[in-house]
């Protein structure tokens, strides 16, 4: 999948764009002072040189501290695996029309052969024209009293550096124009947004990480000994705590009134003894001291093949109609599913848990369809109303909705939704469903 | 579709970020154009420079210099009735003793200069003293037996004589004529003691001049940037001397100190003393550009600001001895002249090259030069340096300093393989001036200085190096960069280090170019398949 995309970051492509031009500069002046031509005059273009030389250290200096800094040096991690791939496909499948051998992401920006040759400017040659071009500057120079070797070895070296770079800046040009488009590459180095793929799996991550921090569904974490170790804002809400700290370290029978207690001491057994338990209707106790409704969803924390602690959501149901205390009780269903739709209401992801309300064996199933295939009649005309709420930058919790399930069957769940964005703009609808259909049946 | 403000602002955000790019380019120009303002302007520096003066002193008031003066010693027993100490100051000088100390390879210190050194312009002083020293400061040096310890025959007024009527005779050993004498054209008249002697003073440019400038036996024949044309001259010339110029005299940088006058050349001198240099008013720092002053260790000042020497008048360049002796049928010398008027070939003196606007030849100088000592050894399979300049670029005292290569060839014996001295100036039947005998020429030169000649000689091909000091040339015609950094340098001749410019790995220039040019068509192949395919 292809999406278009901020991948090249400001100082980023403030330091690529200047770094050309200085190396090109450095080359004009350069090969001036290497008498190629004259252009400046000689000692105008020794002068020019030095100062560019300068600049340059300047902002390798800066680029450095920027690559580690935003992990980015990652990057050029150089590998083998495609390299011969990427290597046939510009021999080859660049004329037969054949696609790009490897995914560019922006988490892997570079092909194997870029992440070669980056790599061996930044370790090899830019050191070495650094270091010689110093070395041709200070140390070898009339006034230097102390030097005691000739000039020609560092010249040489330094002449070798400046063809490998022009050469390379030839290639590098050209290569630009294998991307979209033969433009496409050049203006995204200038605009920083791109059409790259889509890393779903880092996607994904990502997304379910931002969910849960913005999501009306209810996030918490216990660790073994039952202490609550994480939490996220919408839980707190329905909880009335006003400082993470407060809970954070507690252990979770702060969260019920005494006679729920064993019920939710029997349930972390459960799960951490590797059961999985969905929406399980539960009444919480408040830091107020009041009461609330909600369902729960829990399954084991796995860290390095053991259970370390048991995590889950929580979704209110409060204010919901027709749920009686028996109903939630009742309750049986599976995990809390994710989905996440596009600006254009289309599917763009979905988890296990939602495949299996919705009765999908597969997500190419629906990925890219519209929302629409999952429902039907008043019920799809309640979703359009939700989606342009989200959409307008509403977060809609607790509704309860019927699907329409691959089959033609419905079910029923409660359903959150918050809008994504990305910088100020609203791309899409993400959130949470919790099942209650046989609770309904059971009714 | 974006809509017209997303559009206004992509245009914005693109704008400031070709903004932020160009800022430090903009920045780097400006802090170049400040501060590497090209040429060099503003006015020269300069330190330690004064104008030494003498407390004026009326000598006509002198009862002693208004008496009849019948010869030039009786002048000379006048003044040193007054500068009763000057006479000791003067016979320490190499302008009275014409040697220096000078030590040799083995470590031995021996006396030596133009009294016994061998040059490729008349060869050498002994037998021919009369006509050489008349260039001494002083009177009757008529053969190897001059007393130097008689102080009346210092010659004072040479250097001192203000009314420029005082001259010495060719060939009268130092001494002016005692009557009207005409010589090559040129009328001699007996000097006006009386009033020479009541004008003296400082050394102007003309007492100098009436040796330096004329060395060799003609103008600037011998150094080729000092000549009688910079008598009253130009700052093009000279920037120094030049009366639109410094209109500086020669003691003002030639500081003198008890009759010792500094500066010296290295064609008769060898040791690191007493040297006149730029720095001693201009610094080792003078100019705007650091990367112009980090030249001055390695690059004398000379080399760029002397882009050309006998700029008015023509110098010796090459001088051939061989073919001397050669006459018309009729017995008279063949006199030969280029079209420029300037002399190709005499009987006496055999082949020559004159030129004019030299550019000079570059080496490595430490200050040390390495002299042909009489009587040495010599490699006939070679061209022989009569004055090796010291020095190259692993001596780190070294500078690259102009020189004036005057080229020859002289006799030598042939059996004994050294250089010979021959007689030439003489009335005698064996000076070759007279007789056009080299033979006889060698044997009583030798025996003057007591070598033996084997009765065979030949010619050898030698040189001489003649730092190139003088004629100054003004600031905006001083060396550009490229005069020595390019491919065809004015440095060629010293390789034996990197300069940029000048330097290049051929092997790595093919080589570059031909990855450049490979890259190009590779690309465009690439290209051209690509629209090719696509269609």
């Amino acid at each position: 999948m292809k999406r278009k995309t901020y991948i090249y970051r400001r100082f980023e492509r403030f330091w690529h764009w200047n770094q050309a031009l200085l190396i090109l500069f450095l080359a004009l002046t350069g090969f001036e002072i290497h008498s190629s031509y004259s252009l400046f005059g000689y000692q105008r273009a020794v002068v020019m040189h030095n100062v560019a030389a300068w600049a340059l250290l300047v902002l390798i200096v800066f680029a450095i501290f920027w690559h580690f800094v935003t992990g980015e040096w990652k990057q050029y991690i150089p590998t083998t695996k495609y390299i011969k791939a990427q290597v046939e496909y510009y021999i080859t499948g660049i004329f037969k029309g054949a696609p790009h051998p490897t995914n560019k992401t922006v988490y892997d920006k570079f092909n194997p052969l870029q992440r070669l040759i980056y790599l061996g400017l930044k370790l090899f040659v830019i050191p070495v024209q650094v270091a010689t071009g110093f070395i041709y500057l200070f140390y070898i120079y009339p006034d230097n009293p102390a030097h005691s070797f000739d000039l020609t070895n560092v010249a040489t070296i330094h002449t070798l550096g400046a063809f490998m770079l022009l050469s390379f800046v030839i290639a590098h040009v050209y290569l630009t124009t294998t991307g979209e488009t033969p433009f496409s590459s050049i203006k995204a180095m200038i605009t920083g947004w791109e059409v790259v793929d889509v890393d779903e799996n880092e996607e994904r991550i990502k997304h379910l990480h931002k969910a849960v921090e913005d999501s009306v569904a209810g996030y918490y974490r216990l660790d073994k000994e039952g202490k609550i170790t994480d939490v996220n804002d919408a839980w707190l809400k329905m909880y009335r705590c006003k400082d993470k700290n407060n809970i954070i370290g507690k252990h979770f029978s702060v969260t019920r009134d005494e006679k729920h207690i064993a019920d939710l001491e029997n349930l972390v057994k459960r799960v951490l003894s590797g059961e999985t338990i969905t929406g399980m209707p539960v009444v919480r106790k408040c830091f107020d001291g009041s009461t609330g409704k909600h369902i729960l969803s829990a399954n084991p924390v796995v860290e390095n093949g053991e259970i370390a602690g048991v995590e889950g959501f929580v979704l209110d149901i409060d204010e919901k109609e027709g749920l009686s205390d028996h109903v939630y009780y009742t309750v049986r269903n599976s995990a809390a599913g994710y989905y996440r739709l596009d600006e254009k209401g289309n599917l763009a992801d979905v988890n296990d848990a939602w495949l299996k309300y919705y009765k999908y064996d597969s997500k190419d199933e629906v990925l890219g369809k519209h929302f629409s295939v999952t429902r039907e009649g008043e019920e799809l005309k309640k979703l359009q109303d939700i989606f342009d709420k989200v959409m307008s930058g509403e977060t809609v919790t607790g509704v309860i909705s019927e699907r329409k399930c691959k089959d033609g069957t419905t079910g029923r769940h409660i359903l959150s939704a918050n809008p994504i964005t990305v910088g100020n703009k609203i791309v899409g609808m993400e959130g949470f469903i919790l099942d209650i259909t046989e609770l309904e049946s059971d009714m | 579709m974006l809509t017209v403000k997303e559009s206004q602002q992509r245009f914005i955000r693109l704008l400031l970020f070709f903004i932020v790019i160009t800022l430090p380019w903009i920045a780097g120009g400006i802090y170049i154009h400040n501060n590497y303002n090209i040429p060099e302007s503003g006015n020269v520096r300069l330190v330690n420079y004064r104008v030494d003066t003498v407390p004026k002193v009326d000598h006509s008031k002198f009862k002693i210099l208004q008496q009849k003066f019948e010869t030039p010693q009786q002048v000379t027993e006048a003044c040193l009735s007054c500068h009763n100490k000057t006479d000791h100051e003067v016979m320490a000088t190499s302008h009275w003793k014409w040697t220096r100390p000078y030590v040799t390879e083995d470590g031995d210190t021996i006396e030596l200069g133009k009294k016994n050194i061998i040059n490729n312009f008349c060869i050498g002083v002994s037998s021919n003293e009369p006509l050489c020293t008349s260039c001494h400061a002083g009177y009757g040096w008529k053969n190897k037996n001059f007393d130097f310890s008689i102080s009346k025959n210092i010659d004072c007024i040479v250097c001192h004589d203000q009314t420029g009527t005082y001259k010495k005779f060719p060939g009268k050993a130092g001494l002016p004529v005692d009557k009207k004498t005409v010589f090559n054209g040129k009328t001699f008249l007996p000097p006006d003691y009386n009033k020479i002697a009541t004008n003296v003073g400082m050394p102007k440019r003309q007492n100098c001049g009436s040796c330096h400038y004329t060395g060799g036996g003609g103008n600037n024949v011998k150094h080729g940037d000092l000549e009688l044309a910079l008598n009253k001259t130009n700052r093009k010339v000279d920037v120094h001397m030049g009366i639109d110029g410094a209109n500086m005299s020669c003691v003002e940088c030639h500081k003198t100190n008890e009759h010792k006058i500094s500066g010296k050349l290295y064609t008769v001198s060898s040791q690191n003393k007493d040297r006149v240099s730029c720095e001693q008013c201009h610094t080792p720092a003078p100019h705007n550009s650091s990367i112009l002053n980090s030249h001055t260790d390695r690059v004398a000042c000379q080399t760029c600001h002397i882009p050309e020497y006998a700029k008015v008048n023509p110098t010796k360049m090459y001088w051939d001895w061989s073919t001397a002796g050669k006459r018309n049928p009729d017995g008279s010398l063949i006199v030969k002249k280029d079209s420029l008027g300037h002399l190709k070939y005499h009987s006496k003196k055999g082949t020559f090259v004159y030129e004019t606007n030299v550019k000079p030849e570059y080496v490595w100088f430490n200050g040390k030069a390495r002299h042909y000592l009489i009587g040495e050894k010599i490699d006939t399979s070679e061209v022989l340096a009569l004055n090796r300049l010291q020095g190259s670029y692993a001596d780190n005292s070294s500078k690259i300093i102009p020189v004036k290569v005057h080229r020859g060839k002289q006799i030598y014996d042939a059996v004994n393989r050294y250089l010979i001295v021959p007689h030439l100036f003489g009335k005698d039947s064996t000076a070759f001036w007279k007789n056009f005998d080299w033979d006889k020429a060698a044997r009583t030169g030798m025996a003057s200085i007591g070598l033996p000649y084997s009765g065979k000689y030949s010619f050898i091909s030698t040189e001489m190096y003649w730092p190139v000091n003088h004629m100054v040339a003004p600031r905006e015609e001083s060396l550009s960069c490229i005069e020595c950094h390019s491919r065809n340098s004015r440095l060629s001749a010293i390789n034996d280090f990197y300069l940029p410019g000048r330097d290049y790995n051929s092997y790595l220039d093919l080589a570059g170019k031909l990855m450049i040019l490979l890259s190009l068509i590779g690309v465009a192949i690439h290209a051209t398949l690509r629209i090719v395919k696509s269609n």
